[in-house]
Order: C-alpha cells, then structure tokens, then sequence
C-alpha cells in the first residue's frame, strides 16, 4: 500500500516526532511510505497571492515544493498525520500544506456541469495521530477542530470512501514517561495492524 | 471600544478585502478606536519554529519580535476576525498568528501540575469573526464547522468570563452573485455594529 505520511510538528526531537519516527519505521516494512517531515522542508504555510490567484484556474500548483506532494497524493492508498494540536485545531505549517497542495486536480475537480467532485478516491485511509495539552474531557467540550478538518472535511476530497482512524494522547503536560512509551508501541500496533502487512 | 481587527487574505483585490474595509469602515463611524492588523501586508511570519517552541513556559520578554502583537492584545476589549474559511478552518497565516502569540502570560497561564490553562485576556468582552465559506452551510455543518468553533470556543475560553462572541459569515461564496456579494456587506456592517454595541 502507498502510504504519505506527514509530520506537522517543528521540533525533531519531540514526542510527535518520536511517534511518527515508530510508525514510519513499523510501516516501511510492508508498506510503500513517503515520510512527509514539514518543518524539515522548510515548508511554507501560507498561500501566496500568486498562488491564490492560481487556485483559481486549471494550473494550480505553481512551486515545485506543492507540485511534488502533489504527485505522491495522486497514488496514495493510505494519509498518515502526527500533529500536536494547538488551540484545538492544525498547526499553521500542517494546514498551510492543505490549503497550498490540496487543490483542483489534485483534492477535487469539477464535473462538466462545473459542480465540486472528490478526486481523492485512491485514499482508503485517514489517520491521525495528535498530542492535545488538555484532558480528553475538555477537548470533547471544546471540539477538536483539527481532528473534524482531517476526518470530515479532508474526507470529502476521498469521495467519503476513507476509514478514518484516531490516536489521541490527551493531557500531554501530566503524563508519565511510561504512559509515553505505551502510547508510541500501541499507536504503531494499531496503525500496523489497520494498513495490514503485505502478502507475497 | 478599542477594537483590534486581524485581517488574512493573500490577494488586494479579494472580497474579503472588500469586507475588512466595511468592517473598519462601520466601527470607525461607530466611534471605536481600531487598531488593523493585516497579516500578509506586514509579511507575518506564522511559522512556529522550534527554538520558538521551545519558549513555551518562558514570559512573553523571551519573544520581542511578537512584542506588538502582545500590545495589541493586551490593549484591546472587542477582537474582529476578517479571512476566508479554508478546508473549514482559519487559514495557516491566522492559525499561525494564534499560535505565536497567544502564548504564555498573555493569553493563559499553566499553574504547576495543572493539565488546563487558565485564562489571561479578560480585557477581551467582545470576539467576531466574520468569514467567508465557498461551501453551502449544509456542508461545514456536516463538517463540524471546525473554524467556527476554534473562535467561539477554544480562543473565546481564554478571553473574559462574559466575552460574547459573534459570528457573521458568508456561505456559499463560489455560487455567489455580484448581487448577493452587496447585501453580505451591508449585513456585516449592521452585524459588527450591534455586535460592538
């Protein structure tokens, strides 16, 4: 299965990045993966006015940075986030990387009636991973918003034909190394045993 | 009231620069002191970058660059939101701004062994937002309306105990006529209004 999966946290050496380290290795093993790392790229979040602009017409991706994710997505069976959620939502780098390469021709396209179609129906799979400061508690209260962009309006662009899946590790700011440790084997397990192994 | 409109949108000539201008444009009538802020002309930078991360329990003085932004916050009582709804959220430049500054002390503290943050922007009594989708309603309502609810909720919990929030949004946009363009504005105008009142 080919697998893009996108790390949206800045630092190398956070408990995001360790988590997304595990499950890229685990799913290496079986799987076709694109380690997407943003902060790594220096990638850009925000959409330019050339490229605002170009989102409106047929030729949407203007940069070769946009152009090259563009090009994995096309293909890929199985969307991979770790992210730490802040003020319940994306980080800015994480939803700057949707806003400049899911665009037409790539997330959506229109029909010759000129109405919105999903043209992400390749992708079987949505799954997310993020770290959330707040109890479980308080983020229902609160919604989470980044979780609804990626499994909701995310899943849209798939023609609603995406199994979404969700790994949270809520009130990061008290939990024991031990719990740390736990969350990054089972998350992986869980993530694994989803994609499935390949049978040859 | 001193008001702080955010205004984000990459192109000069968007609606939405049309809407920031009949914003400032109804609050300055109404007698208000604003303050605008307006994202991209300023080349903000949303980009929480490591080193800055790794700031996140230190006081506000770790961070100067952002020591308008702290101003700003800080002096204002109502905050006006102006951008386009992206993949049903704010876009990255907004997202970005909030994540850089309301940082420590000024929006929330954490107090030792508490795993939620308590608020800091009591000065802000009144939060708007004021948008534009190109989807239906009946689609961000499906969707959760996940921008919506980062303003109303998550950034409103940090401002004052009473601090109404106000949300006035265009649905619709990509089926939108020239006609229908003309009576948004003139709705927001008489919305953010009363919304300050």
């Amino acid at each position: 299965m080919k697998v893009v999966a996108v790390l949206g946290h800045p630092s190398a050496d956070s408990f995001c990045a360790a988590v997304f380290n595990s499950v890229v290795e685990e799913l290496e093993k079986s799987h076709e993966v694109t380690a997407v790392r943003l902060a790594e790229e220096n990638f850009r979040p925000t959409m330019s006015a050339v490229e605002r602009r170009a989102y409106e017409t047929s030729t949407p991706l203007v940069e070769d940075a946009t152009r090259r994710h563009a090009d994995v997505l096309r293909t890929a069976e199985a969307l991979v986030f770790v992210y730490p959620t802040w003020w319940s939502g994306l980080p800015a780098q994480l939803k700057g990387w949707l806003e400049r390469v899911f665009v037409v021709g790539v997330a959506f396209r229109f029909n010759n009636r000129g109405k919105i179609r999903p043209n992400l129906q390749n992708v079987r799979h949505i799954i997310g991973i993020s770290t959330y400061g707040s109890p479980w508690r308080y983020v229902k209260l609160i919604n989470d918003n980044g979780r609804r962009t990626l499994t909701r309006a995310i899943r849209t662009s798939t023609g609603l034909h995406a199994r979404t899946m969700w790994c949270g590790l809520y009130a990061l700011d008290t939990c024991t190394l031990e719990q740390r440790r736990d969350f990054i084997a089972e998350t992986t397990k869980k993530i694994s045993r989803r994609l499935g192994r390949k049978t040859s | 009231m001193k008001t702080l409109v955010v205004y984000a949108h990459p192109v000069d000539d968007s609606f939405n620069s049309a809407v920031r201008d009949t914003v400032v444009r109804t609050l300055i009538e109404g007698n208000h002191d604003v303050r605008l802020r307006d994202l991209y002309a300023e080349s903000f930078d949303p980009l929480l970058s490591a080193s800055e991360r790794a700031l996140h329990h230190t006081p506000p003085s770790t961070r100067p660059e952002l020591g308008r932004d702290v101003e700003d916050l800080r002096w204002c009582e109502a905050l006006v939101f102006v951008y386009p709804t992206w993949w049903s959220g704010l876009p990255a430049m907004l997202k970005g701004w909030i994540d850089r500054t309301w940082m420590n002390e000024v929006a929330w503290v954490l107090p030792a062994r508490a795993n939620t943050i308590r608020p800091r922007l009591t000065n802000i009594r009144r939060l708007v937002a004021v948008t534009t989708h190109g989807s239906s309603k009946i689609v961000n309502a499906l969707q959760g309306e996940p921008g919506k609810r980062t303003i109303t909720r998550s950034i409103r919990v940090m401002c004052n105990r009473w601090c109404r929030a106000r949300w006035i949004a265009l649905y619709g946009l990509d089926k939108s006529t020239a006609e229908s363009r003309a009576k948004h504005l003139h709705r927001v105008g008489q919305r953010v209004a009363r919304a300050l009142r």
